[in-house]
């Protein structure tokens, strides 16, 4: 099966792209102010594409030069920017409405779920020398961040950049082993994601008109 | 028998087009009946064709058809066309009563069609990352359903629904990442590396640690669309808040479709690790919703979310029988699934006239219903002791046999607490639903019997529940022979 090894110049470049995708989860997790959180899904979304194209260049593929161009417009450019404009123009929200726990907690939490990450997924992946062996953890840890930044924030909306969080850790495990996914699958994946962020958009304004504010905090109708 | 299987996915979209070309209710309504009609009529036709032969591919494997899949179409097509028929009666109701605009009802059709093709297409391919996308594609489908009605509580339960399921089907998709990641020893060639077939025949050479994450990880993606416990919190919202025929197609069709993938991924990981590990899982994750279910069940509130940890409750039970494994467990579990999607069906068909009827979604607040509205206060009783598992009905046949099997493979502990949880949940299930039907009825006796105007409408509310009744009263007296084969093979397929 085809696959990058470690050691070549792709397979760094992954490596470390792999990595920064991690930090900027921990950023979107700690940081206290929409925009930030948002920006800093934007970098991570841009890193991804960024692999992706790495990926794309060493396998020769053309189709993954389509998901890295897609990735760059949709997830790095589109989505911060519409999110932003929603947010701080029509909803008139400068700071995210809150935490559910601590800074230093979620932090911690955080930490902890990365450390399990690897705990489960090391020893028994792939033979060890290829890039997708250290790469997986770094998804892996990526996945839970993206639920956890779901969970302890309030706001719907910012629930949602969770998701695409998750969605951005799966992506970058599917890159790193042979091409990709099918690319049948992979545009299916993505077509999903847009229909799936405009559909929830959808809901965020209903909820929004009906409740003055649009935090999960609120929704509490329905019990039992 | 390619294109068959594309007219059975495709059949619902006729709704999609009718409305989409701005039918009004009524024809909509129809013209979706006559597409699901046209999907049952292509499932049993795909099912007695198939059932000797080996499985159909085409395209690459991305269309893969084997009696598994055909079964559970089958069920899918069955419910869709229960469903639509009840839809014709109930979007017209809420329509002339004002509480709907004819913009909702045209998107409700427009997005009833695309949610019952994109199930049916969903159980019609081999290839597991598209399998995938299509089942979070009808998420987002039904989502749409689910906030139709648009005041603050459905918005709430349609944003819990597509949040916390796009969330769990992403978890899935890590699952099948891993999946993938298991074959690496394999050489695959590019159609091959998500095909189910290639894979479960290749099941001794994957790599068992990363399978092992893969299982965990789609029990508890899927898991979370067919409503395990504790992913099952959005489902009594969605299923309370969604008009009542489209609650039937969330509890008996999508509930299922997302079982047939954990089903998928049971054998893979069945043929690979043996009986235990699987076994642990999927008991833990089932006697869980089935406490859950029933603890939710004895409070007496809102009936459709009675019904909803009732569904909590039944896919609970098939996943416990699928724990329990062999012939005698897997046949039970099919014959669970089909049994509870019919009578769900039907239950949540009767609350949608019972909500019209009584203008309200409390329990508390219906009384009566044998002497105000016979039909509909008989179908709820009658449904309600068919899904609760009294015989002569269906239910009490295949959790019998998922009992039984429970005695054949493990420790007696399992069928006994089973059993005692099903008596608590016939208890806590009947004490609402008997003092629904039974009482005097509110109101003035000179009170409209029915919501629905015209014959036709009676009609089209009626049918189902009767046709469905029956269906669940002879599959409790007698399985027909073909079904049985049917049934054989599918078990066959998984082992």
């Amino acid at each position: 099966m085809q696959s990058l090894s470690a050691t070549s110049a792709a397979g760094v470049l992954l490596d470390l792209s792999g990595a920064a995708i991690l930090l900027l989860s921990f950023a979107c997790l700690g940081s206290k102010l929409f925009n930030r959180y948002l920006a800093y899904y934007g970098a991570q979304s841009v890193v991804l594409s960024f692999a992706a194209g790495v990926a794309a260049y060493a396998f020769g593929s053309i189709e993954l030069w389509i998901l890295a161009v897609a990735t760059l417009a949709i997830k790095g450019i589109g989505i911060p920017v519409s999110a932003r404009r929603l947010l701080i123009q029509r909803l008139e929200l400068k700071r995210d409405a809150a935490l559910s726990t601590g800074l230093s907690t979620s932090l911690i939490a955080g930490g902890a779920l990365t450390a399990f990450a690897y705990l489960v997924t090391r020893p028994q992946l792939l033979p060890h020398g290829l890039v997708a062996a250290a790469v997986v953890p770094l998804s892996t840890a990526v996945i839970l961040l993206g639920g956890l930044s779901m969970v302890v924030r309030r706001h719907t909306v910012a629930q949602l950049i969770g998701w695409l969080i998750v969605e951005n850790g799966v992506f970058l495990g599917a890159i790193t082993l042979v091409a990709t996914f099918p690319f049948i699958v992979e545009a299916g994946i993505f077509l999903d994601l847009v229909a799936g962020v405009l559909i929830m958009v959808v809901f965020v304004s209903g909820l929004t008109r009906r409740l003055a504010s649009a935090s999960a905090g609120e929704l509490r109708e329905l019990q039992g | 028998m390619i294109a068959l299987m594309i007219l059975a996915a495709a059949g619902p979209l006729t709704g999609t087009l009718a409305a989409g070309c701005g039918a009004r209710a009524r024809p909509a309504g129809w013209a979706a009946a006559a597409g699901a009609l046209v999907s049952l009529v292509c499932a049993v036709w795909l099912l007695t064709a198939q059932l000797h032969r080996t499985p159909l591919r085409g395209w690459g494997g991305y269309l893969y058809l084997d009696s598994l899949s055909c079964f559970f179409v089958l069920t899918v097509a069955a419910v869709t066309l229960l469903a639509s028929v009840g839809s014709v009666a109930y979007l017209s109701a809420e329509q002339d009563a004002g509480r709907l605009s004819s913009f909702q009802v045209r998107l409700y059709y427009i997005f009833f069609g695309l949610f019952a093709a994109l199930m049916l297409a969903a159980l019609e391919t081999g290839n597991l990352g598209l399998l995938f996308v299509l089942i979070e594609a009808s998420t987002l489908a039904s989502a749409a359903l689910v906030g139709l009605e648009a005041r603050a509580s459905s918005l709430e339960a349609a944003w819990k629904y597509v949040i916390i399921s796009s969330f769990g089907v992403t978890i899935a998709l890590a699952g099948t990442l891993f999946l993938y990641y298991s074959a690496s020893g394999l050489h695959l060639a590019v159609e091959y590396r998500l095909a189910w077939p290639y894979l479960f025949s290749h099941a001794h050479a994957l790599a068992p640690g990363s399978l092992r994450l893969a299982f965990m990880l789609a029990v508890v993606g899927y898991g979370t669309k067919v409503g395990l416990a504790p992913m099952h919190t959005w489902l009594p919202d969605a299923h309370a808040e969604a008009p009542s025929p489209a609650s039937a197609m969330l509890s008996a069709a999508l509930l299922n479709t997302g079982m047939y993938a954990i089903i998928r991924f049971l054998a893979i990981t069945h043929a690979r690790l043996g009986d235990a590990f699987p076994r642990a899982v999927l008991l833990a994750f089932g006697f869980l919703s089935i406490v859950i279910g029933v603890l939710f069940m004895i409070r007496r509130g809102n009936f459709k979310r009675l019904f909803a940890y009732s569904s909590v409750e039944h896919m609970g039970i098939i996943a416990v029988a699928l724990g329990f494994g062999g012939l005698l467990g897997l046949y039970g579990a099919l014959l669970q699934t089909l049994n509870h999607a019919i009578a769900k069906a039907v239950l949540f068909l009767t609350s949608g006239d019972v909500a019209l009827r009584y203008k309200t979604r409390e329990a508390a607040g219906v009384h009566g219903m044998l002497t105000a509205v016979p039909v509909t206060g008989g179908a709820l009783l009658l449904g309600s002791f068919a899904v609760l598992g009294s015989p002569p009905f269906g239910v009490f046949l295949s959790e019998l046999t998922i009992v039984r099997a429970g005695f054949a493979t493990s420790s007696p502990v399992f069928p006994l607490l089973l059993l005692a949880l099903l008596a608590v949940a016939f208890v806590a299930f009947a004490r609402t639903t008997t003092g629904m039907v039974t009482g005097a009825p509110p109101g003035e006796p000179g009170d409209e019997p029915t919501p629905y105007g015209g014959r036709a409408a009676r009609l089209a509310a009626a049918a189902p529940l009767g046709v469905g009744l029956v269906a669940l009263l002879v599959l409790g007296l007698w399985i027909p022979a073909g079904l049985d084969t049917v049934i054989r093979h599918c078990v066959a397929v998984m082992s």
